[in-house]
């Protein structure tokens, strides 16, 4: 049967925390089944060898400390250059699309116009003139006040002319 | 002095490194075989302490602050190296497979072992923790090869403790069940050369 095998003791928790009456038990069975055996071997050789492999530490060399200061100070003065460096980049950057942008520019104002096709006489009328033809016929009686008539220049450039 | 060390005051950091390096490095041991490696942790630890001092709000101690930042340095070190492939009985060095045998020939009695072999079964151990996973590692070397208590664990690592205490038994299961088949092998093998003769 399976619930009598002790395997699952012995994962449960580790070997040296069962107590006296759980490894009477599993000693009982591992003398009668083959499996269960080989199971507690193992386990007890595990056991032996994280022992052992918990026992073997390392102690810092007296010169860790001043090593570790170095390295920290390498790697502030990295991290330094480093933000230098990308400001760097960043202002070259900027100051080279400036430069592309203002000769863009300078290609749009110069070279540009030139290449422009020629605008035809009647053309050029309605781009100065930006009045409509129905718009001058509908405006011709709507003179605006402010306006002077022929009668009131000529009277003004006589009135100057006797006044002198 | 870790409010010293947060205003950038070196002589603080290096007081806090020299005072409190002997845990950090005996933490860093049981994750790496190598002296080189438990350096390398230990110093990426304290490099790593000084950058984040701004989140040390002084609530807790600072040796289990440095714990948790260990733990999890080591941690992620394993997680990125590669695992080695499982263990075989070709892999053993003639020394380990000395070891075996006395244990195998000697395993109701635990006779002192000297410093030697103690290395060799220390060395063992690593090559067949190394084929398990960074958590099955840390929790089967504090648990079973430390006694410590399974708060401990859940504390420097962050995990419940009903996780932890999963974690174990699993670990414990693959641990067994790779010894068990070194030892199969082994005795096998040992049959084998016997008939031979």
């Amino acid at each position: 049967m399976r619930d009598e095998h002790i395997t699952h003791m012995l994962e449960n928790m580790p070997l040296a925390s069962l107590g006296e009456s759980e490894l009477a038990v599993i000693r009982t069975h591992a003398g009668v089944c083959p499996d269960c055996r080989r199971a507690y071997e193992a386990a007890r050789v595990s056991a032996l060898l994280l022992r052992e492999r918990a026992a073997e530490t390392f102690e810092p060399s007296p010169f860790f400390q001043t090593r570790v200061t170095a390295t920290l100070r390498e790697r502030q003065a990295s991290t330094e250059t480093s933000a230098l460096r990308r400001l760097w980049q960043a202002t070259g950057a900027l100051v080279s699309s400036m430069a592309v942008t203002v000769a863009a520019l300078a290609l749009l104002t110069f070279i540009n116009p030139a290449h422009q096709p020629q605008a035809g006489p009647g053309q050029a009328v309605s781009t100065v003139n930006s009045y409509s033809a129905e718009e001058v016929i509908f405006d011709r009686n709507n003179v605006p006040d402010d306006e002077m008539s022929y009668g009131q220049v000529l009277t003004t450039l006589y009135d100057e002319d006797t006044g002198r | 002095m870790a409010h010293d060390a947060r205003e950038g005051d070196e002589d603080a950091f290096a007081e806090i490194v020299r005072r409190y390096s002997p845990r950090v490095f005996r933490f860093a041991s049981r994750f790496f075989r190598q002296r080189s490696l438990v350096e390398e942790a230990a110093q990426e630890v304290f490099l790593k302490a000084f950058t984040q001092l701004g989140s040390y709000e002084g609530r807790g101690s600072m040796e289990g602050w440095l714990t948790r930042i260990t733990t999890n340095t080591c941690l992620n070190i394993l997680r990125s190296a590669k695992r080695r492939p499982e263990l075989t009985v070709s892999d053993l060095t003639e020394d380990e497979s000395t070891w075996l045998d006395s244990k195998l020939a000697d395993v109701a009695t635990e006779r002192h072992q000297s410093q030697e072999r103690s290395l060799v079964a220390a060395d063992l151990a690593g090559r067949v923790l190394e084929t398990m996973s960074p958590e099955d590692q840390l929790v089967l070397t504090m648990i079973d090869g430390e006694d410590a208590p399974v708060k401990e664990v859940a504390s420097v690592t962050g995990w419940s403790e009903s996780k932890v205490k999963v974690q174990a038994f699993r670990a414990r299961r693959k641990m067994r069940a790779a010894v068990e088949k070194l030892l199969g092998v082994k005795k096998s093998q040992d049959q084998n050369l016997k008939s031979a003769r």
